[in-house]
């Protein structure tokens, strides 16, 4: 990683997205950088747009102010997209989406489909999947984090049986996303 | 040393573990909330050996905080905004009595209107308590500087307060170092108070004094203040003996030797403004960054040896101080050097109000337009 590799995560409230950030953030640490996350909290709710800030680097980060140029939007809902693009991207930035549909989005674009990945392995929080952990291993795979840090992010998080079928999912996440061509 | 991934609330909570706290007094408000579910969490799962009291208010919160210290106990609490503003009277107690409690306060704006966003109007509020202010930069100094809180407070029987930008620090989740326990105990032994209120052996405290007597308390309480300031630099170099980590003593100056124009500011800001210190001296702008990390006492000897001849300081408050031209820094800073440093011109600009986020690219452009006026 020569330069900060820095994201800001889109989603809406209930869909994992400051644990997403912190997961990145913990990869991040596994593989060796500094690393920081840093949410935005507007009103705490289920449903309403959430955004988190991810830095990765090499170096000390000294950044505290809100990503406003980020390398990548990493977006949960496709019907984030417009909103996500217009609160700032940097002029070459790319997006990771979670999509089973993907279209052109004018710019590089990785997607995977993640809500089909976790509702496949049967990852779910009452009726709804968790897309966080397929994104997390797209994610990490786009950033260029080993598939290791990946899985040992997710077991240290949740011990037991949770954080190795965690672990399965994302990998599958990784290995599932792809880049967008006409 | 182990590396652990956390937020700026949770440092707060393993500091206080690691300072092995006896009574923690706290009332949960944001950003600080989580601060006060783990230390709840940390008692409750016999990690922590501690009695916790969930009080009904942050009045409360300091008075329990004042009776357990003044009954021999090394105290914790964490608040912020509105909860610090309904201490306000208890603060004076707390430093009156010189009681060495120990608070975190997780900077944010006050009512009117509501917002939950930081700027450090809350606890400069608190500016003529007698409380010492120290205000923080990264997660892993909220960590270090509660561990030294603790070292300053007991030597010199006052009380600390530890100032984080709310959000911006207490939520936001890095690696934190944490040091082996060996080495924060030798840095910190127990706490062992010169004198303790005992029901086995009753006296009374804080009792009325007449004018004389009331006076000299004062007159010391004001000199002890001040001297504090020597034992803050103590506590910054003997924790980096033990842990190897430094994150300055009253400032952290940056690139300010040569510097043409010195850009002071306190808390989170602080990191960033050095960023935009880089880019104004690509510009060919000789540009410093001063760190104001101990805001009571105020360090104006170290500012008046500090600041390079001829110098420009400008002051980017994250304050109002209503009613008077500039902010709180501002008129700290003027006052120092007046009369005794009148070679150094004095800028101010008010920004990052109430969470307005604050970008080395804007404070960058902020001190260009100051320079350029």
């Amino acid at each position: 990683m020569e330069k900060m590799l820095e994201m800001r995560i889109h989603g809406y409230g209930g869909q994992g997205v400051v644990t997403l950030a912190q997961l990145v953030a913990s990869a991040g640490l596994n593989a060796g950088y500094e690393t920081q996350s840093l949410p935005f909290f507007g009103v705490e709710r289920r449903g309403s747009a959430v955004k988190a800030g991810v830095r990765i680097d090499k170096n000390k980060i000294r950044i505290r102010s809100q990503s406003v140029e980020p390398d990548y939007l990493v977006i949960m809902n496709e019907t984030l997209l417009e909103l996500a693009q217009n609160q700032g991207i940097a002029e070459d930035g790319g997006i990771i989406m979670n999509t089973a549909h993907p279209q052109d989005v004018g710019r590089t674009l990785y997607y995977v489909d993640a809500a089909g990945i976790a509702i496949e392995n049967d990852l779910m929080a009452a009726d709804s999947p968790f897309i966080n952990i397929p994104m997390f291993g797209a994610v990490c795979k786009i950033a260029g984090l080993k598939a290791e840090v990946v899985s040992q992010t997710l077991t240290e998080r949740w011990t037991g049986k949770i954080g190795e079928k965690n672990a399965k999912v994302a990998l599958i996440g990784y290995e599932a996303v792809k880049k967008f061509e006409k | 040393m182990k590396t652990v991934i956390d937020t700026g609330c949770h440092a707060v909570a393993l500091a206080a573990r690691s300072a092995k706290v006896d009574v923690v007094a706290a009332y949960p408000i944001t950003p600080q909330t989580s601060v006060v579910e783990e230390i709840a969490t940390m008692v409750e799962d016999g990690t922590l050996d501690c009695r916790f009291l969930p009080v009904e208010g942050e009045h409360s919160a300091m008075a329990a905080c004042a009776g357990a210290s003044a009954a021999g106990a090394r105290v914790f609490t964490a608040t912020s905004s509105q909860g610090l503003l309904y201490m306000h009277e208890v603060l004076h107690m707390a430093s009156g009595g010189r009681l060495p409690i120990v608070m975190a306060n997780a900077n944010r704006a006050v009512f009117a209107p509501w917002t939950i966003w930081a700027d450090h109007n809350d606890s400069l509020a608190q500016r003529d308590t007698g409380w010492l202010q120290y205000y923080c930069a990264s997660v892993q100094e909220v960590y270090n500087t509660v561990l030294q809180a603790f070292k300053v407070a007991e030597e010199i029987k006052l009380p600390v307060m530890v100032n984080f930008d709310g959000f911006i620090l207490s939520h936001s989740m890095v690696p934190i170092r944490l040091p082996e326990q060996a080495d924060i105990d030798a840095f910190l032994p127990e706490y062992e108070p010169t004198w303790r209120l005992d029901p086995q052996n009753p006296s009374s405290f804080g009792n009325v004094t007449m004018p004389p007597e009331y006076a000299e308390f004062r007159k010391t309480l004001a000199r002890d203040i001040l001297a504090s300031i020597d034992l803050v630099k103590k506590a910054a170099e003997n924790y980096k003996e033990y842990t190897g980590m430094w994150d300055g003593d009253v400032f952290e100056p940056y690139l300010i030797e040569d510097a043409e124009v010195v850009v002071l500011s306190m808390g989170s800001m602080a990191s960033e403004v050095e960023i935009s210190v880089d880019h104004l001296r690509k510009q060919g702008i000789k540009a410093g960054a001063l760190r104001l990390r101990l805001y009571r006492p105020f360090p104006a000897e170290d500012l008046r040896k500090i600041l390079p001849k001829n110098t420009t300081l400008i002051t980017l408050d994250r304050n109002y101080s209503f009613g008077m031209e500039g902010g709180v820094l501002f008129n700290d800073c003027k006052a120092a050097l007046y009369d005794k440093r009148n070679d150094v011109r004095v800028l101010n600009q008010t920004i990052g109000i109430g969470g307005l986020d604050l970008t080395w690219q804007a404070m960058a452009q902020a001190i260009l337009a100051l320079l350029e006026a």
